[in-house]
């Protein structure tokens, strides 16, 4: 509201006269015998109390004060937009919209009202409305780059990167061409896909030695996300590499160029970088999962586990940090550990994808094996899962194992018409009726195993 | 959009008609991905399928607008914020090329996001004679030896232009068109071969009836994407336009080896007139026919997931999709033999399978 600037004697002159026009149009409102200087009074009072209203979010006193605000001067656009937007903040957007349109009406030359209207037509969903806004800001203010800027922000926030990005070359056409906007249309340019025109922008930021550090890396990290974006890794590597080395604080350029690594197969590498973010950022947990992940390619195992269990500890909602633990000791032949991971996923998340089946394997690496729990987790499985083959063809694996060669059989033919282009269940289908003396059946699916296998790229 | 076929990719070699340029190894990007690989029945953009004719350009959205002029009483031009702050229309839609072979992959299927092409022509205001539109792209080059170096080009009638569906497309399933895909904004004649579907756009120049000097016609691209009919001693030449009813299998593959069991075939079927009615499979080469089960009610403009569940005994087996659309238009068995172009391909395909 202090857009419209209420201490300048311009905007004081103004409300007299709108007052004073007020005056003469409001004869409707219950204002009786006040003079042009009472009624331009009684307006600023109200104003001030609206005003508070709103700080204190009592919006629905801020709509009834400045409805007597506008009653007394109906043509004020001070107090149309402050109805507007005490309407808008009161949830009445069709209002809001209407009284903020009486407001740019009267005071065209104000950009503030459009302005408010593209948000609150953004809370009506009406995304055409919003863009007929957007045009009408631009045919009326085309050099008020500070506008147009605000409009990319607000646009971006919402997640409308493409309007977001119209509105920052707007903003960039009207002046705006400090290196601070140059990244931000950088951004919004990596965001909406306008990957040359990011990595333009940013490369030319990245260059400046004048500019901050900070602002520096963070272009050379838009960049890098462009370079990756557009295919061209190494030049992807090298702009990530130069954000890490402008500013070590940042999370993101470690976990993008990390990603870029595994991406490459360069799990060493990205062992390392990770090391160093996490050294260099004590405080971020999302460095661990990635480190604790690329630590377990490796081979580095128990390093891998620690590095989890460090991340578990902080916030144990990590779901895929159990998993990775489950592996690495299934790696390391710990099957007890194995378990132990499954099973605190389980309890924190019982409806993980998988999760009975991964607990049900890896209970078959146990010693003895409880067949019986087996089945039960498999029985859950199934529940979760009716059509999973892997539910089928590990309990084909724990009928065969204790004898139940009919369910066994039933099971894994089960298993194979779910899937029929995996190879296991017909091994196990083989074995099974080779130990029961039936070779011709074992032979049968031999012979389909060895179609599937010379054909792997079915 | 680079449809020209084998067969005449010879002829033009052979004539000495064809620019290196245009078809060089360096520049023209001609990509398609096999569509077993797609989920679902969107394609991702890093797999939709690539024709260029000539080098992709290089546009920055900051400098880029489009010019539409010609026929009209107010010419004028627009950036890209002007472009994507014009109310716009979502349509799914596959795009096929117009050389596509009858069981290959150069079509994909899209969420484009535009503006209606008939806002932008309305508002330049079109003479009363006004009767096509030349759409014309960034990229350029020669198609022909005998032919200058001009940009990309096609003419489409104003009616197509002004039907709803018609869009300037600067979205694909939600994000900016990749680069490859005609960044940053491109037509989009959705039921028409991709070859109109202008990519790169940066001129519309609307015509009328008698115009027939522009850079259409002075490239020689009228001499590319024409039916080819011979029946006795006569050659009907016709514009090739709406795309063909047609089906795929996009699993499995030609000679598949498998080993007996319960499988699901799968593919997509689409049209260019209304939709898809229905897909019929055959594992008797063409001898008997079944249903296919459409994987969701199948929409004008877009493809339709199908599929056929197919226990298959040890045996050797011939398998084929076969379309029909709403207008009564099915996939013809086998290519009509009168056709001496390369464009229309959709025929039912064999797709040899054994089972043991």
């Amino acid at each position: 509201m202090s857009a419209f600037g209420k201490d300048s004697a311009h905007q004081v002159g103004l409300l007299f006269l709108l007052l004073c026009s007020a005056a003469m149009h409001g004869q409707d409102c219950a204002q009786p015998g006040l003079n042009p200087q009472e009624r331009l009074s009684r307006f600023r009072d109200l104003d001030i109390r609206a005003q508070s209203a709103m700080q204190q979010k009592r919006f629905a006193e801020a709509v009834q004060l400045y409805r007597e605000a506008t009653c007394l001067a109906p043509e004020s656009p001070r107090g149309l937009y402050g109805l507007g937007v005490a309407q808008a903040a009161s949830g009445d957007f069709l209002s809001a919209r209407e009284s903020l349109r009486k407001a740019d009406h009267i005071q065209p030359t104000s950009p503030l009202p459009l302005a408010m209207e593209v948000r609150i037509n953004y809370s009506l969903n009406d995304i055409d409305a919003l863009k007929a806004n957007l045009r009408e800001e631009a045919e009326r203010f085309p050099r008020d780059a500070q506008l147009h800027a605000l409009l990319a922000r607000f646009l971006a926030e919402k997640k409308l990167m493409v309007l977001a990005l119209a509105e920052s070359l707007r903003a960039q056409r009207a002046g705006s061409a400090d290196s601070d906007s140059k990244v931000q249309l950088a951004i919004l340019e990596n965001a909406a896909g306008a990957y040359e025109d990011a990595i333009r922008n940013a490369t030319a930021v990245e260059k400046q030695s004048e500019v901050l550090s900070a602002l520096r890396a963070s272009a050379a990290g838009v960049a890098g996300l462009s370079y990756e974006s557009t295919g061209q890794r190494e030049e992807a590597i090298a702009h990530l590499q130069e954000a890490i080395r402008l500013d070590s604080s940042r999370e993101n350029s470690y976990l993008a160029l990390a990603d870029l690594f595994e991406q490459g197969q360069k799990y060493p590498e990205a062992v390392s970088l990770l090391e160093e973010g996490r050294k260099n950022i004590p405080s971020s947990s999302t460095i661990l999962l990635p480190l604790g992940a690329d630590l377990i390619r490796i081979e580095k195992y128990q390093e891998g586990i620690d590095v989890l269990r460090e991340l578990l500890r902080r916030d144990p909602g990590r779901e895929q940090a159990y998993l990775s633990i489950a592996d690495a000791s299934r790696k390391m032949g710990n099957t007890a550990q194995e378990l132990e991971a499954l099973q605190a996923l389980s309890r924190r998340k019982p409806d993980y994808p998988m999760i009975h089946v991964l607990t049900a394997r890896a209970m078959l690496n146990t010693n003895p094996v409880d067949y019986a729990k087996v089945l039960e987790e498999l029985a859950a499985a199934e529940r979760m899962a009716p059509t999973d083959p892997d539910v089928f063809y590990l309990r084909g694996k724990v009928y065969a194992a204790t004898g139940r060669s009919p369910e066994a059989i039933t099971a894994l033919k089960r298993s194979i018409d779910l899937r029929p282009l995996e190879p296991s269940p017909y091994y196990q289908l083989a074995r099974l009726y080779q130990k029961a003396g039936k070779s011709e059946l074992a032979k049968e699916q031999f012979d389909r195993l060895k179609v599937l296998e010379a054909a792997p790229s079915n | 959009m680079f449809s020209v076929t084998r067969r005449e990719l010879l002829w033009l070699s052979s004539s000495g008609l064809l620019a290196r340029h245009a078809f060089g190894t360096e520049g023209p990007q001609n990509l398609s991905y096999p569509l077993r690989t797609i989920d679902g029945s969107i394609t991702p953009p890093k797999l939709f399928f690539v024709r260029d004719h000539f080098d992709q350009p290089e546009i920055s959205i900051e400098s880029w607008s489009i010019r539409i002029e010609g026929q009209v009483s107010h010419p004028y031009e627009l950036s890209f914020s002007d472009l994507v702050e014009l109310p716009s229309k979502k349509i799914e839609a596959v795009l096929e090329c117009a050389g596509n072979a009858a069981n290959g992959s150069a079509v994909s299927n899209g969420l484009w996001e535009g503006v209606p092409l008939a806002v932008l022509l309305e508002r330049a205001q079109p003479n009363a004679n006004a009767s096509f539109v030349m759409l014309e792209g960034a990229d350029s080059g020669k198609l022909f030896e005998d032919r200058s170096s001009l940009p990309y080009s096609q003419i489409v009638p104003l009616e197509k232009c002004r039907e709803d569906s018609s869009l300037i497309a600067y979205k694909l399933n939600d994000l900016l068109l990749p680069k490859r895909n005609g960044f940053p904004a491109r037509a989009l004649f959705p039921g028409w071969y991709g070859m109109d579907s202008v990519k790169w756009l940066k001129r519309i120049v609307i015509l009328g009836a008698q115009d027939r000097n522009s850079n259409f016609q002075q490239s020689g691209m009228d001499r590319l994407y024409n039916r080819t009919r011979h029946v006795s001693n006569d050659v009907k030449i016709t514009r090739v336009s709406s795309v063909q009813v047609k089906s795929s299998v996009a699993w499995p593959n030609d000679k598949t080896k498998l080993p007996a069991g319960k499988y699901s075939v799968w593919g997509f079927a689409w049209t260019g007139a209304g939709s898809v009615r229905d897909v019929a499979l055959s594992i008797d080469a063409g001898k008997t026919w079944d249903s296919a089960r459409l994987e969701k009610q199948s929409n004008p403009h877009s493809w339709v997931r199908w599929n056929y569940s197919w226990q298959a005994k040890p045996g050797e087996y011939v398998l084929m999709s076969r379309a029909s659309d709403g207008n009564g238009n099915r996939q013809p068995i086998e290519r009509d033999p009168a056709r001496k172009d390369g464009y229309e391909l959709n025929w039912c395909v064999p797709i040899h399978v054994s089972v043991r």
